[in-house]
């Protein structure tokens, strides 16, 4: 069985955010909603400051917080190591979203087909899309993935539900990389088995010095960071991305 | 038995409609339907009806009024179901005229408990179904859904049944509209004295029961957010005994503005009299100082060795965003102890001056659940996410203002079905 895992170079990350935007394209998810995040951080007093860059996907926890308070068991682990959750389950009650201490969740606050970023009530556009507004759902998505033929994929499929990042649960499964892994342009993150000597991953965390995100918290995530550190107290994020989802 | 003249009333005012009634509960209905309101637009366009947003990016509070006023209820219902148990198991007869409100309070609070996780759900329906179907023990939840929700109404409504058959068996006595609901009720009790007897024995072995199963259920409440290593300001062993102590200091409170009510307009001026209050008052005043001193531990802790972000989410207590309502909530704790030590210090009780302290304590214990709720996730992020905020919307506010005219109706209702004060022990003529 594989042990999936992500190592994240923070020497290579140049903050573009690529990542962000091919996991946004291939999961379809929602305004608001960054299942990827890269974090544009400063340090120190001008002139001494100092930038640096941290990606945060969720951290596929072995000891998931997540998993442990979900009451009706949508949030699962899966023996490959991937933390899913299970669409048709899930309550909405977020408390997987208080537990997570890297605020990786999200919660369809609207119809996720009200919560494009485009507005397709907007005349101007009009012309282009003949009035219709494209389907949220894609049959990829939709699909049964794992043993447990449970619908995890993609993001926004119902309204009152939580999602996050599935390291593209569709495309491991057919053999290719998460989304945000093919497209950074530094090759700044790797993913593969760690079970496998020879597979990416493992060869790049071969004698590098690595480290995990809140560590302390005791979740042993399943993400390693390399070069740089965890960021400290007094970061401010410089550029945080547009969150709030308006009523 | 005999039965009485026709022609004597119930006691208490039992199926009497006066207007003042009429005026609490329509204005209680009006509540209810603003609520339904506010949740009807919550439920068609979803929660982003609310002031709720996600953590971290979108820099918000995803559990708010809501998830404060589950707890709150929650603790209300402990309260008052412990209190009617407690007065069984160390023979409290001079509190027994309020064990029925204390038993009728958890139900109800209970049911508004209920309600209130309800319209947090993002997928309410589902809910229902799957936190039955898929239950999973280990979730601190699951103790909150199980142990809490059914236990205590399990325990609280066995214990009003049995309690009731008593007073149910002299209503009986009396033809009236209710009659066939007394007869029920009381199933065949006569109160001979061999009934009253093994009545007796049988509540007493009840409240041996459920005292400890109380306890711990209402300790998971607290584990709920005790449990949290990624949450800073809940990850805490005070967590739990703070909020067993607190659900008495506001189950107590309350307990105390309904008995005050209830004396007035169910006319038992005699059976609740300044007795009754004194012991509560007393009570409440142990429950407030030992709350004050896990208040006061916790914040010292907080304060002297806590880290980065336990700072940061200590000072947006003290002097920050929250500042108004930590500062409120603390004020309401100490004005009501001032009040109550006073009462008991000149031992001149004044049940106007309880029903105030009482007030102030349910204040403060929503205030406080709620600084235990919001802050912990609007700044009690671990990595650099900047600040978050929550404000609720008015939605939120009008649903919680239905719940609360939702338990008054209910009471209000109960008391025209049936004597809320415990008859007393010389209606029932000797030997029959
Ligand atoms: S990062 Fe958060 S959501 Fe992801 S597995 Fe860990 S606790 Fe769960
Ligand atoms: S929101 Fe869904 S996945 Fe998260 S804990 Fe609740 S039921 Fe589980």
């Amino acid at each position: 069985m594989p042990k999936y895992a992500m190592a994240v170079d923070l020497e290579r990350c140049q903050g573009c955010r690529a990542c962000v935007e091919a996991c946004k394209v291939e999961n379809n998810t929602s305004q608001g909603v960054f299942w990827m995040h890269v974090f544009r951080l400063e340090e120190g007093e001008y002139p001494e400051t100092r930038i640096s860059f941290l990606p945060r996907p969720c951290q596929h926890c072995d000891n998931a917080p997540c998993v442990k308070v979900c009451p009706v068991g949508a949030r699962y682990k899966r023996i490959d190591g991937l933390v899913l959750t299970d669409y048709e389950r899930c309550i909405g009650c977020r408390y997987c979203e208080v537990a997570c201490p890297y605020g990786v969740n999200f919660f369809n606050w609207k119809q996720p087909a009200e919560n494009y970023y485009m507005d397709w009530s907007d005349p101007d556009i009009q012309p282009a899309s003949g009035g219709e507004v494209p389907p949220y759902r894609n049959p990829e998505l939709d699909g049964r993935y794992g043993s447990e033929q449970k619908q995890v994929a993609g993001g926004g499929h119902f309204r009152g539900i939580v999602e996050k990042c599935t390291f593209c649960v569709q495309r491991i499964e057919k053999g290719l990389q998460p989304a945000c892994v093919t497209v950074c342009p530094v090759q700044a993150l790797v993913f593969g088995d760690l079970e496998d000597q020879e597979s990416p991953v493992s060869t790049y965390l071969r004698g590098k010095q690595s480290f995990r995100l809140l560590e302390e918290t005791g979740t042993e995530p399943r993400v390693h960071y390399i070069g740089g550190r965890t960021p400290g107290t007094d970061v401010r994020e410089i550029e945080p991305v547009e969150g709030r989802v308006g009523a | 038995m005999s039965a009485n003249a026709p022609g004597t009333p119930l006691p208490q005012g039992i199926g009497r409609i006066t207007p003042g009634w009429l005026t609490i509960v329509g204005l209680a209905a009006v509540a209810v339907a603003l609520g339904i309101y506010a949740y009807s637009l919550e439920a068609s366009e979803g929660l982003v009806a609310t002031g709720l947003r996600d953590l971290g990016t979108m820099g918000g509070a995803t559990w708010g009024l809501y998830v404060t006023f589950v707890v709150y209820f929650g603790g209300v219902a402990f309260g008052g179901v412990t209190l009617a148990a407690l007065i069984r198991l160390l023979r409290l007869d001079e509190l027994r005229p309020i064990g029925r409100l204390g038993q009728l309070l958890t139900v109800v609070a209970l049911l508004l408990a209920a309600i209130a996780i309800l319209v947090d759900l993002g997928q309410p329906l589902r809910g229902l179904v799957n936190l039955f179907l898929y239950a999973r023990p280990q979730s601190p939840f699951f103790g909150t859904f199980t142990i809490v929700l059914s236990g205590y109404l399990f325990a609280s409504l066995v214990y009003l049944y049995l309690d009731g058959r008593r007073d149910a068996a002299i209503c009986a006595r009396t033809p009236s509209r209710l009659r066939w609901l007394y007869r029920l009720w009381a199933a065949g009790y006569g109160d001979s004295p061999g009934e009253r007897a093994r009545h007796r024995r049988a509540s007493f072995w009840l409240a041996v029961a459920i005292v400890p199963l109380l306890v711990v259920a209402t300790s998971t409440l607290g584990f709920v957010f005790g449990l949290q290593a990624g949450r800073p300001g809940w990850y805490s062993a005070v967590q739990a005994p703070a909020f067993v102590t607190l659900a008495g200091v506001s189950g107590v409170g309350l307990l105390i503005v309904l008995a005050a009510v209830v004396r007035r307009v169910a006319g038992s001026e005699d059976r609740l009299g300044l007795n009754v209050f004194r012991r509560l008052g007393g009570l409440l005043l142990g429950l407030v100082l030992v709350y004050l001193f896990l208040l006061a531990t916790e914040l010292f802790t907080a304060t002297y060795t806590g880290e980065v972000v336990e700072r940061r989410l200590t000072e947006a207590l003290l002097w920050g965003e929250f500042a108004g309502i930590f500062w409120a909530a603390l004020a309401f704790f100490l004005l009501s102890l001032a009040l109550l030590l006073w009462q008991a210090l000149t031992r001149r009780w004044s049940i106007p001056l309880l029903v105030v302290a009482g007030l102030l304590v349910n204040l403060a214990a929503i205030g406080k659940r709620y600084l235990i709720v919001v802050p912990s996730q609007t700044h009690g992020q671990l990595l650099p996410y900047p600040e978050g905020s929550y404000t609720p919307a008015l939605g939120e506010f009008a649903v919680i203002a239905g719940l609360f005219g939702l338990g008054v109706l209910l009471i209000a209702l109960f008391m025209k079905v049936f004597p809320i004060v415990e008859l007393p022990e010389e209606e029932v003529p000797a030997g029959a």
